[in-house]
């Protein structure tokens, strides 16, 4: 793999501040429809990111997120819907839940809970935590859900999507823009020495534990976040979006893109929320086609989207980035 | 930062006459020969058992369509999947609403999801009749442009137990459902009704869905010994709740179920009359699904959709699209979508010929289906019941 | 009651200990968790119905068809799907395994999305009463069943070299391969095996259930609760684990809420791995670093 020259690096400075630049006119040409699936991605793009972080570059196989996203959700709709907090400021408290999520699952892995057996107990997390959602009902709604109040930011309506639009990209800018800095920091070498050999990392006295504890704390906040963001982008929160279906799709997000690729989490955010409604003209097809589309890039492209724009210019080659084994 | 406040103003500016309403919104999604009717539905996930109903509705559209439509006016379709799914039933609103741009949206099953539909389609103004979903809070508080045309939740649980009270000697009610809104949207208004005539449910038990085997809550009932057990369960659980029933000997305490079964297919699927012959169902219909007043419905589901098989939810939304179709013809040709929603409160006490209960819309009151029939075998045939031992 | 809820629990867990015997004879050769195993499940009741409402087969040769049709999928799945990725990253499978049940899932509702299907009664016999305790067809069926079958395996793993093989393969693919073993087609047979298990699965409960494409999703969960409890990895253990799993159940439902039925397998999940994460009859588990 080729690295990027200096300037090419300037470049991608530049091309990160651009994009989100030129996101902005996004509303401009969309409608009300259009408008709701790019907020959903923006959404998507911070789980998977939060996903991404942990399975792929911490390599564990952890599948929390679901859960650290209820937590965050729930959490936002229980402080804005019962004690009248403004959303805008459920954010960051959703994601101080979020990494209290991320702080317990971590807990899981340092106690030795590695591999498929993390993946299992953190399955179960997540499926006890709709559980609690479901039967919780005083605080959570129970299966009626929780509905987010009404509520109006510089003087326009909650409910328009070009409000939600800017927050939602502000808040997915910086947790992304927060996730690079810190993955080619020398803690991002750590979090990939950590993958690599784990024993060998120790020995350089490199601190396994806290990096695992970090990474996870920072999975869980990011996702957290994204569950504010998403109690406020349908209105409404429910038992049921936090369920398995989801976690695959996001599951789904993270390889398609690219795993542990911060370029990737985006990439697979974007066109797996937008590929669902291409295939709205062939109702209960759903899940075959994904079957098939799934199947066929892992075994075509098994770095995902983000490695193909690798091969194409060493701008997109993000720092300390190696592929996984 | 001056600059950024300014883009910032001019983005909304830029933005805002996607909402303004102007003249041409009242007919939006007409012309003179066709009008677009968004329909919603659950037509993909592990709810699409409930898209039956927006198939039999389409059915009539297009019954209507061959006899000329109305006005001259075609009823078109545009069908959106939900899934069942909140952020999926969202996204189709509001892809029919400023994407298609369609006149009105008829439809939706899975009340949660439109629950959450519920402030998006206030907000856009556009008529909207909820042609399956019952929960009560889609319709209320009023929303000006929101026409429910089933029997809500609240009018089918007290349905429910107002024929499980009918049953003289009835004091010991049992209640056993799904933990999701669905099953809630049944069982509240239902213990609510029980509590109103002095009757706590000795047991409240949950089977969730997927389980295949009731044995822990057969046994507890078992022990409770109900005179009477209120079942809001989904087709497959039912069917097995029932089998189990059976099998530890409780055959002989009767089951009150939701509109979600219906007794020929459960009779269908246990296979066994044995197993169903104490088995009551919420009917909203005026006959049996294969009794003779149904039968000119199921023909015009079968022809258009000759492989469909039909259950009680094919016939749900043909109901509603009938006092849509005659308020349409009310109103002559010159039709906008203030005056549908106008013409739609105007309906009184609409026979339909498939509900067992007339459908009025008020001003005042957009649930229109205030009652439901029962439906229970009598003499190895079902039969359509208004109280314990009572034809309908 | 005590008797009656361990029967019934007996009838339940035999079905989960399939399933989690059929995981962990994949896991065993390949190292691969199957996340679409429940879809496989699913494909096997949908399979035998197909045969005897379609087909018109009788029930025990439609089943015994269905099996092996399962069987050739299972094969044709490593080969084409599984093998390509094998040395690529752990995540990776997982999620191929899961686009196949995907596949397998989005073809049954592509056929039957709106139906929810019964099969024909076939363990059509009056039940026996003792006392109070009632003991059905169905449950005689299925545990009878798989307790032969279970014979057979254990037997065939015991009895024969083809358990030294298992175990070879288990330790060291290469090692395996040294001493002359083809891994390659042990690794299809493997993955035929556990299809066609999880598939045997599918049809006993086919019966007694009905049939809709979700049917295999709560299964999968149930296969890992099973394997985890037994021990991960472990054949005997998979099958302890499901039937442990299947009473527990019942237990914790009629004794304490029925709401728990459900979480009951998350909640052994999270006690056995933080309490005693080698399982019942596992290896340890805990990585220490």
């Amino acid at each position: 793999m080729k690295m990027p020259t200096a300037r090419q690096r300037r470049l991608r400075t530049i091309l990160f501040w651009a994009v989100p630049a030129i996101l902005l006119l996004v509303p401009l040409g969309t409608n009300a429809y259009t408008q709701f699936i790019v907020n959903g991605m923006l959404i998507s793009t911070l789980v998977t990111l939060g996903f991404t972080i942990v399975i792929g570059n911490l390599g564990q196989l952890a599948f929390a997120n679901t859960a650290f996203f209820g937590i965050g959700a729930y959490g936002s709709a229980i402080l804005a819907a019962k004690l009248g907090v403004p959303w805008l400021l459920t954010i960051p408290i959703a994601g101080v839940f979020g990494a209290a999520g991320g702080f317990l699952a971590s807990a899981a892995a340092l106690r030795g809970i590695r591999s498929y057996y993390l993946a299992i107990i953190t399955l179960a997390f997540g499926e006890l935590m709709r559980w609690s959602y479901l039967h919780a009902k005083p605080l959570t709604g129970g299966t009626d859900g929780l509905p987010m109040p009404r509520e109006t930011l510089f003087g326009t309506s909650l409910t328009d999507d070009t409000v939600k639009f800017y927050v939602f990209l502000v808040v997915t800018v910086l947790l992304v823009k927060a996730t690079a800095n810190l993955l080619a920091s020398r803690f991002g070498r750590a979090v990939m020495a950590v993958r690599e050999n784990e024993v060998a990392t120790a020995s350089l006295a490199i601190p396994t534990s806290r990096v695992i504890l970090v990474t996870f704390i920072w999975s869980g906040f990011v996702v957290g976040c994204a569950g504010a963001l998403f109690a406020r982008h349908i209105g409404h929160v429910f038992p049921e979006s936090f369920g398995m279906l989801h976690l695959i799709a996001s599951f789904a997000m993270v390889l398609v893109g690219g795993l542990g690729s911060v370029l990737g989490a985006v990439l697979g955010a974007v066109m797996l929320t937008a590929l669902p409604e291409y295939l709205r003209a062939f109702p209960g097809m759903e899940e075959l086609f994904f079957g098939l589309i799934v199947a066929a890039v892992l075994v075509a492209l098994p770095m995902g989207l983000a490695s193909l724009l690798r091969r194409l210019s060493p701008i997109f080659v993000e720092r300390f980035y190696r592929e996984a084994r | 930062m001056r600059k950024i406040t300014a883009l910032f103003a001019m983005l909304a500016f830029a933005a805002a006459p996607a909402f303004a309403q102007d003249a041409g919104w009242e007919t939006q999604g007409l012309t003179d020969d066709s009008i677009t009717i968004g329909v919603m539905g659950p037509f993909s996930g592990n709810a699409s058992s409930y898209s039956k109903a927006m198939v039999g509705m389409m059915a009539y559209y297009q019954k209507i369509n061959d006899e000329g439509g109305v006005h001259g006016r075609k009823l078109v379709a545009v069908q959106e999947d939900t899934a069942c799914d909140s952020a999926k039933g969202l996204a189709a609103a509001k892809k029919l609403i400023s994407q298609d741009q369609v006149f009105m949206l008829q439809g939706n099953s899975c009340s949660g999801v439109a629950v959450a539909l519920r402030p998006v389609v206030e907000e856009s103004g556009i008529p909207w009749i909820v042609a399956q979903a019952v929960s009560d809070s889609i319709s209320a508080p009023l929303a000006r442009n929101i026409f429910h045309g089933v029997p809500t939740g609240s009018a089918n649980g007290r349905a429910m137990a107002s024929f499980v009270l009918s049953k003289p000697d009835t004091k010991n009610v049992a209640i056993i459902e799904h933990s999701n809104d669905w099953a809630h949207s049944y069982s509240d208004p239902a213990k609510e009704y029980l509590k109103e005539q002095g009757i706590t449910p000795s047991l409240e038990l949950t089977m969730e869905r997927g389980q295949t085997d009731a044995t822990a809550q057969v046994l507890q009932l078992r022990e409770a010994k109900p005179d009477f057990i209120i079942a809001a369960l989904y087709e497959a659980e039912t069917a097995i709740f029932l089998k189990d029933l059976k099998k530890y000997g409780l055959g002989e305490i009767p089951v009150m179920g939701t509109a979600g079964t219906d007794l020929e297919n459960t009779l269908k699927r246990t296979g066994d009359f044995d197993t169903v012959k104490n088995y009551f169902v919420i009917h909203s219909y005026v006959d049996n699904l294969d009794g003779p007043k149904m039968e000119k419905w199921a023909d015009m589901i079968k022809k258009y959709y000759p492989d469909e098989e039909l259950s009680t939810f094919s016939f749900v939304s043909i109901g509603s699209a009938e006092a849509l179709v005659s308020a349409l013809e009310k109103i002559g040709p010159d039709l906008t979508r203030s005056k549908l929603i106008a013409a739609l409160e105007e309906v009184r006490d609409f026979d339909t010929g498939i509900l067992s209960d007339p459908i009025t819309w008020t001003p005042e009151d957009h649930q229109g289906v205030k009652g439901s029939a029962v439906a229970g075998f009598v003499d190895e045939k079902p039969t359509v019941l208004k109280a314990w031992g009572q034809p309908y | 009651m005590f008797m009656q809820l361990t029967l019934s629990g007996l009838a339940q867990g035999a079905i989960y200990a399939l399933i989690a015997l059929s995981l962990t004879v994949v896991y065993r050769s390949t190292t691969v968790v199957n996340f679409g195993h429940g879809d496989f499940v699913m494909a096997g009741a949908f399979l035998s119905y197909v045969l005897v409402v379609l087909g018109g087969v009788a029930f025990l040769p439609a089943g015994a068809l269905a099996v092996v049709a399962m069987f050739v999928l299972g094969v044709l799945f490593n080969r084409g799907l599984i093998r390509p990725i094998l040395g690529g990253p752990h995540i990776g499978l997982a999620l191929m395994c899961i686009a196949g049940g995907y596949v397998l899932r989005g073809i049954a509702r592509m056929v039957w999305g709106r139906e929810v299907l019964p099969m024909p009664p076939v363990f059509d016999m009056p039940p026996i009463f003792f006392g109070s305790l009632v003991i059905t067809g169905d449950a005689i069926v299925i545990i009878s069943t798989v307790l032969v079958l279970l014979l057979c395996f254990f037997g065939l793993l015991a009895l024969t070299d083809l358990g030294k093989m298992v175990q070879a393969v288990y330790q060291s693919p290469r090692g395996a391969r040294l001493i002359g073993l083809n891994v390659d087609r042990f690794n299809d047979v493997s993955w035929g095996v556990g299809a066609a298990l999880g598939a045997l699965g599918g049809i006993l409960v086919a019966p007694v259930t009905l049939l809709h494409p979700d049917l295999g999703a709560s299964f999968l969960i149930k296969g890992f609760a099973a394997m985890t409890l037994g021990g991960f990895g472990s054949l005997g253990g998979a099958v302890l684990g499901g039937v442990l799993l299947g009473i527990g159940e019942q237990y914790a439902g009629a004794y304490l809420d029925s709401s728990l039925i459900e979480i009951t397998a998350y909640v052994i999940i999270v006690l056995v791995l933080f309490v005693r994460p080698q399982g019942l009859l596992g290896r340890k588990a805990v990585v220490k670093v």
